[in-house]
């Protein structure tokens, strides 16, 4: 008996070429006591049927393998895609998706982001994730289950196939899940990495935030606050408020996103409150312990139950710049620990300023690189 | 006063030959021996150094006398560096200028003598590593032992006329040989004491150093404070006084006394009046076991005659006990939270050590605090033992020798002694023992009341003027020299700051060191001696020179505290994280700056202290 439909909190790794990374992920933070949007997954065995099954895949191989130039592949993708949108899914799987949603908004018609959930590392998720196969403030039955079609597709867009033919990933085995989850419509959001990105000090929190939805930061489009935290005491260590001139927001009249100006005395006060900071850098640092490594994590602010604002975690990644840089250990145990004090104090104070030099009671480090003390 | 500094093209502080000496304390150089003053012999040396004012340890106008106290550690960090554990530095070398005491780090002088000089160095030092506890607990014995010589020590008045039994048991010397013995034991004494407080404290230091500079490769945001905490024990002799005034405090509770603790009048009277009952002698009796040693605590560093004791004058400690007792009353509780730190150190040490990314790393971070934690008893303990307890007898001590001299008609008060330097002591006992030998009037009678009453003036106006520069001499690109930035807290930020080139700060506002965290608002206290102490109110931050660590009852009423020296190794800096008070330490001018009453910001995350009004 094929399982189309599972919640996010039943996500677990056994499952992964079930549900795909990110929905495990998820139901790994739910599962973890940490607020995330509620949703579901639907699963490789939907994609399967609806898909696979009814020839498809086998028709968009067909398709692929006659081309040979990019702009064949191009021209495929598109055929692909629009094949996909108007294909009929499997009745069932139409149904336990629409069944799904409703409990999700309890009979409303909530609206939710639907994004595909790679099922293997080689997919390359990081690389293609978060944008074309990303589906937001999708509302109502219908339009759901079309944009978990239009997903599925999104695994034949022009970059997708590049990827693949690059690694020589086949296409015939292909299979997608798809998260559906709940929408925040967000007051202020933004991305926490669990280290500090400059120096790769892994005992410093790093937020940046700004208003509305996480798009503006994400997007690189506001020049966000940014905080530091300590990770072991918590103590917020640094922080930069930035002019914040607009902010995305979804506008439920026009059904989509809009930039909406930031009122002039807003903009330059902080998007979040001390408390708030404090808090999402606990979360960061529960995310990393639950994951064994550093975490990219994106986050939002928006009404809870009772209309408060409530911190709600949307997805966490590795970290990937300081965390797959190969870590030569700062000294050799095994080496006389005497020696290593001797250079300890032979490590010159630099008193000349050259502007590189930390503002600690300690010298700075002798090595340039990766995680020294500068 | 500090003034600014320009900056100049080639970065550099004035020369210690252009200071101007302030008006009225012209003269200043003769109280002081000619090795300690900046000369035109060794101008060309003396010139090519930098020289910091040693805020740290003496931030005060050096009376003439207690010169001693660093002419001491001059010589002993300095041969511990040099000749015996053979470090990759030398020692630190000391001017006085205008009364205030400068310090320099001696750099070795031949770079190619460094290899042998290592090799000596992983010898011995790993002797005294891999026997931490057998050598401390030696230590202890010898120090306890110069503790309990110089308590013993005669100081015997000159009789009109000797003893019968100088004959009839054939002494064949006399009291005012014996008198000039015990001042030379005296000096020998301290010498001694010194010797030893620097016995193990170089490495002692070397191995946090070694830790810090791990752990700033590991994180380079870890504050240093987080890392102290990391280290430092529970149980510290430090805390040791305070924990007997609860004590005592909870025993009067439970005696049923409290009120008659609580009598009007001088604490030595109430002690009086409590021995007459039996209820009473028993709390006394606690009382004086308490004192020995535990009252032989300074108000002050202990680096400074006037820096009295609990022994010399109860009113802190009295004041102290009597908070305890109130609190008491009230139901609260008054422990030390020795769990709650014990629980912080290893949850601050796990955590870190879970956040390296190697086994590697996590080897030898436990090598690293394992070592750093081995030698942290002594760091905190040595303190206590000379600069407090060996310090107090030994201050007493020499105003006996101040009693000999007003007997002896050369002075008129016994205080008036530490006017005079050592050498100049011995002179004047000298010169004293020798007319009262000879029977003939002595110069020293008429010389030393009116170069007393001179000296008097003269270091008036120095204390007024306060150190005339934060530092000397040419900024050099680095310094290698370990020490100076662990113990006296100097760094690029702190000079750049004396070079006026550092972070600016408006006219409101002062930059110090953030001690312990947090932030606290309220008007200020400004304490600059223990004896104002008792003027303390609830909810005030308290603003001195230096946070000594036996003002430990203060530490319950205050808010947060500024301080005008110290560093994040400072004893005041771990008191204040022990109490989980907000604060700023050497801010160099904040009791100048600050008037108690003021409403003062004071943000120890940053180091910052705003003046509101």
């Amino acid at each position: 008996m094929p399982t189309h439909v599972v919640p996010l909190e039943a996500c677990t790794a056994d499952d992964r070429g079930l549900v795909g990374g990110k929905a495990l992920g998820l139901g790994s933070l739910l599962r973890e006591g940490l607020q995330v949007p509620p949703g579901f997954a639907v699963t490789t065995d939907a994609y399967r049927e609806s898909v696979v099954w009814p020839g498809l895949q086998s028709e968009a191989v067909r398709l692929l393998d006659r081309c040979t130039t990019d702009e064949d592949r191009v021209r495929a993708s598109e055929a692909i895609r629009a094949m996909f949108e108007r294909a009929e899914m499997a009745d069932t799987v139409a149904t336990e998706i629409a069944l799904a949603y409703r409990d999700l908004g309890g009979g409303r018609p909530v609206p939710v982001a639907v994004r595909s959930s790679a099922t293997a590392e080689d997919l390359g998720e990081a690389s293609f994730a978060g944008q074309q196969d990303t589906y937001l403030w999708i509302r109502g039955a219908d339009e759901v289950v079309a944009a978990v079609r239009r997903c599925w597709g999104s695994l034949f867009t022009p970059q997708a196939i590049a990827y693949r033919a690059h690694f020589g990933i086949p296409t015939r085995d292909l299979a997608m899940a798809v998260v559906v989850q709940r929408m925040v419509d967000a007051v202020a959001a933004g991305v926490m990495i669990t280290l500090d990105p400059v120096t790769g000090d892994p005992s410093q929190i790093t937020i940046e935030a700004s208003y509305g939805l996480g798009l503006a930061v994400v997007g690189g489009e506001v020049t966000p606050d940014r905080f530091a935290v300590d990770k072991v005491t918590y103590e917020i260590r640094a922080r930069a408020i930035n002019d914040k001139p607009f902010a995305y927001h979804f506008d439920p009249d026009r059904r989509e996103v809009v930039a909406r100006d930031v009122p002039e005395d807003d903009r330059t006060l902080p998007a979040l409150t001390d408390a708030e900071i404090v808090a999402l850098a606990r979360l960061g640092r529960a995310v990393e312990r639950a994951h064994r490594g550093a975490q990219d994590i994106e986050w939002a602010i928006g009404p809870g139950r009772n209309g408060e604002r409530e911190i709600f975690l949307l997805q966490t990644r590795p970290e990937t710049v300081w965390s797959r840089r190969p870590r030569a250990p700062i000294a050799d145990p095994n080496e006389p620990i005497l020696e290593r004090m001797l250079r300890a104090m032979r490590q010159p104070l630099r008193l000349r300023d050259d502007g590189a030099t930390s503002g600690g009671a300690v010298p700075a480090a002798e090595e340039e690189g990766a995680g020294t003390a500068h | 006063m500090v003034e600014t500094v320009e900056r100049t093209a080639e970065q550099r502080f004035p020369s210690p030959f252009e200071i101007a000496t302030p008006a009225g304390a012209e003269g200043w150089q003769r109280m002081y021996p000619y090795y300690l003053l900046f000369s035109e012999e060794n101008r060309e040396w003396e010139d090519s150094m930098l020289w910091f004012q040693d805020g740290m340890h003496h931030p005060e106008v050096l009376y003439p006398f207690d010169t001693i106290t660093h002419e001491c550690w001059r010589v002993a960090l300095g041969q511990y560096n040099t000749r015996v554990f053979s470090l990759p530095a030398y020692g630190i070398e000391q001017r006085v200028l205008n009364g205030y005491l400068y310090i320099c780090a001696v750099p070795v002088s031949d770079p190619n003598t460094i290899p042998a000089r290592i090799e000596v160095f992983l010898k011995r030092a790993g002797e005294y590593y891999g026997n931490w506890n057998h050598y401390f607990d030696e230590w202890k014995v010898k120090m306890t032992r110069v503790i309990d010589d110089l308590k013993g020590l005669g100081v015997p008045s000159l009789p009109r006329l000797e003893p019968e039994r100088v004959v009839t048991e054939g002494l064949g010397k006399t009291a005012g040989y014996d008198l000039l013995a015990a001042y030379h034991r005296l000096i020998d004494s301290i010498f001694l004491a010194w010797q030893y407080h620097f016995e193990m404290l170089n490495l002692g230091y070397a191995a946090y150093l070694n830790l810090f500079m791990f752990a700033k490769q590991a994180f380079p945001g870890i504050k240093e404070e987080t890392l102290a905490q990391m280290v430092a024990g529970a149980d510290i002799l430090f805390f040791r006084p305070d924990d007997e005034l609860k004590k005592l405090a909870q025993l009067g509770l439970d005696l049923g006394i409290a009120d008659r603790l609580r009598a009007p009048g001088k604490p030595e009277d109430i002690v009086a009046s409590l021995r007459n009952d039996p209820v009473g002698a028993k709390w006394v009796e606690a009382l004086e076991a308490a004192k020995d040693p535990w009252f032989y605590y300074s108000n002050g560093a202990g680096f400074y005659h006037h820096h009295r004791s609990w022994v010399d004058d109860m009113t802190v400690p009295w004041s102290a006990m009597l908070g305890y007792l109130d609190k008491l009353e009230r139901g609260e509780n008054i422990n030390r939270p020795k769990e709650e730190v014990l629980e912080r150190r290893e949850r601050l040490t796990a955590e870190y050590r879970d956040l390296l990314p190697t086994d590697e790393d996590r080897a030898t971070f436990d090598q690293n605090i394992g070592l750093a934690r081995t030698v942290a008893t002594y760091i905190e303990d040595h303190n206590f033992y000379v600069e407090h307890w060996y310090h107090t007898i030994f201050w007493n001590k020499v105003r006996e020798f101040g009693d000999r001299l007003v007997e002896g008609d050369v002075l008129d008060d016994r205080e008036d002694i530490f006017f005079l330097n050592r050498w100049e002591v011995g002179q004047a006992l000298y010169d004293m023992v020798a007319g009262w030998a000879s029977g003939a009037p002595t110069r020293g009678r008429r010389y030393w009341r009116k170069e007393v009453a001179e000296r008097k003036r003269i270091c008036s106006i120095l204390a007024e003027a306060g150190p005339p520069v934060p530092a000397l001499g040419p900024v050099p690109d680095e310094i290698t020299e370990p020490f100076t930035v662990l113990l006296w807290g100097i760094t690029t930020d702190r000079v750049k700051v004396w070079l006026g080139a550092g972070e600016t700060t408006a006219d409101n506002q002062l930059r110090g060191v953030p001690g312990s965290p947090g932030v606290a608002e309220g008007p200020a206290r400004v304490v600059l001696t223990a004896a104002e102490l008792d003027t303390i109110r609830d909810g005030e931050i308290l603003v001195c020179p230096i946070t000594a660590p036996s003002w430990g009852a203060v530490f319950g009423k205050i808010k947060a505290a500024v301080c005008d020296i110290g560093g994040i190794m400072s004893h005041a800096a771990i008191v204040c994280r022990e109490y989980g008070l907000p604060a700023v330490v050497g801010t160099g001018t904040g009791t100048k700056k600050i008037r108690t009453g003021q409403r003062i910001r004071v943000d120890a995350n940053v180091g910052l202290v705003t003046i509101l009004d």
